[in-house]
């Protein structure tokens, strides 16, 4: 996959998605990208090719960005087919273009379901999460300040597993790559995150109940069971916070008498 | 005061465990009909005793037989359900997918296979139900006798052997995702159960399409 080690840049045919806004009609725009260094970002590569642009008197190709060091979770682009490109647990911001052939074609489309609609190009709608979280993925309780934290005990396996939920960056991915446009990933990661911990549980049952709620009404589809998000997340976010978010809700609805 | 079980099977997760349920029971009855099956390999008169018992049990066999197209009306009505949604959650396609390898063949063909299945079971029901060949064996206190040769009868065909290796075919595909699915959507996932339920998911899937399909041979080669 990687370039030659004596040649330092690469060319590729690039085929970016351009759509005006989100109910127009979009339609791939090819690109010739000579030179292209090999160390530069993914998101660089899309600089050029917009400086190129700017140039020439064209519009930029729109694409959400933001920390470029993978932790915020704006970068959205499905390359060749995949959420993020093909590197596992790298976010679009991380790859680098050394992973790609000189003379490849690249397809780089939106992340594509209709709870994250289009607003322009690459850039999608993803505050279908922001009334997810809003609907209960925090907590209200006082749990005091920081150094009380240390002062309750919590078991090394849950906060491992506590911590490897929190490393959800709500980037969308999962949506992205689900068959079904599914968001138990992120929901389940969001739930997980505070299940698991001490502080989480008074307000435990009515978070799932309320979270599953609002992701219904989004408008995500219904899991199946592919795994596909969980190969396609960034943060390499494992299926365990999905079986934790079913075992939740269906504890919370039909389990309690409340 | 039920507004709850409205809540909960309008629910995205509701519904999964409803079909999670409903398939899993559904499993259940499948291993006890493969079992009864079997007893044709021993010999006739076991076949026909067991027949016998199913019709003895009268109006009760009834109510066995509406628990089960419950469970298979449940289970259809959410895959449909779940189907449909799942389609309208995405209108505008990918130019381009590529699986990072969650996606199998049998998790990405269950509404197809689901579907082989059923037309199937209309077929297999007019074989042994509606107007098969056992009409009369059992009536009246008859003893039975001769109902292993009416399904050896039946199945030897070639156009019964096809159709029931497709159906028994895409039923084992079936059952090779769902159930190590249904325990995730149940949330019965852990570290040390999971790769066990996996794999036996899988080897059940298969011995019961193994058993069902040695049937049709048999019946062939008599
Ligand atoms: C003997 C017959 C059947 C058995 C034992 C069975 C069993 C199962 C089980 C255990 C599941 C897993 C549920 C889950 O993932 O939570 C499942 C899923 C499914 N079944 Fe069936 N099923 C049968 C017939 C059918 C039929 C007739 C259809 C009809 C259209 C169907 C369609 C589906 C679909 C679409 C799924 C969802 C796929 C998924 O969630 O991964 N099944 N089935
Ligand atoms: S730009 Fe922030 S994660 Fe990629």
């Amino acid at each position: 996959m990687s370039a030659n080690e004596h040649d330092e840049t690469i060319d590729l045919t690039l085929k970016v998605w351009r759509q005006r806004s989100g109910g127009a009609p979009g339609q791939f725009e090819t690109h010739e990208m000579k030179g292209v260094s090999v160390h530069s970002s993914f998101l660089e590569m899309m600089d050029v090719l917009n400086a190129t642009l700017v140039r020439a008197g064209k519009e930029p190709v729109v694409f959400d960005h933001d920390c470029r060091e993978g932790i915020c979770g704006s970068c959205s682009m499905v390359i060749n087919g995949q959420a993020h490109g093909a590197e596992p647990e790298t976010a679009t911001c991380q790859l680098h273009m050394r992973k790609f052939r000189s003379g490849e074609t690249v397809f780089v489309e939106p992340w594509r379901a209709d709870s994250f609609p289009v607003i322009r190009d690459l850039m999608v709608d993803r505050s279908a999460f922001d009334r997810v979280m809003s609907a209960g993925g925090y907590v209200s309780a006082n749990t005091g300040s920081p150094p009380d934290a240390n002062a309750t005990p919590i078991s090394r396996e849950d906060s491992d597993q506590a911590m490897d939920a929190a490393a959800c960056i709500g980037c969308g991915a999962c949506v992205a790559a689900c068959p079904n446009s599914s968001a138990m990933l992120f929901v389940g990661a969001k739930v997980s995150h505070l299940a698991r911990l001490p502080q989480g549980q008074p307000e435990r049952e009515r978070r799932v109940v309320a979270m599953v709620q609002a992701m219904d009404s989004e408008g995500f589809g219904n899991c199946t069971n592919h795994y596909e998000c969980s190969k396609a997340c960034p943060k390499g976010i494992g299926v365990d916070v999905i079986a934790q978010l079913n075992r939740d809700y269906i504890k919370a609805t039909v389990v309690r008498s409340n | 005061m039920f507004t709850w079980i409205g809540q909960f099977l309008s629910s995205s997760i509701g519904k999964k465990t409803t079909m999670a349920l409903t398939g899993l029971l559904l499993v259940g009855f499948l291993i006890a009909h493969l079992a009864g099956n079997l007893l044709l390999y021993k010999d006739p008169e076991a076949f026909e005793a067991y027949a016998r018992k199913l019709h003895d049990l009268g109006p009760f066999l009834y109510v066995l037989e509406l628990g089960l197209l419950a469970l298979f009306v449940g289970h259809i009505a959410f895959a449909v359900r779940t189907i449909v949604e799942n389609r309208k959650a995405r209108h505008s396609k990918y130019a381009v997918q590529a699986d990072r390898g969650g996606k199998t063949l049998a998790s990405a063909t269950m509404p197809l296979t689901g579907t082989i299945v059923l037309l199937f079971l209309f077929w297999h029901l007019i074989d042994f139900r509606f107007d098969g060949g056992f009409k009369g064996l059992f009536a009246d206190g008859a003893s039975g006798a001769g109902a292993a040769d009416v399904v050896w009868n039946t199945l030897g065909g070639t156009a019964h052997m096809a159709v029931y290796l497709l159906g028994i075919a895409a039923l084992t595909l079936h059952l090779s995702h769902a159930i190590q699915s249904a325990f995730q959507t149940l949330g019965l996932r852990h570290p040390k159960w999971t790769p066990l339920i996996e794999r036996g998911g899988v080897a059940l899937a298969v011995l019961l399409g193994l058993g069902f399909a040695s049937i049709p041979f048999a019946a062939a080669i008599r």
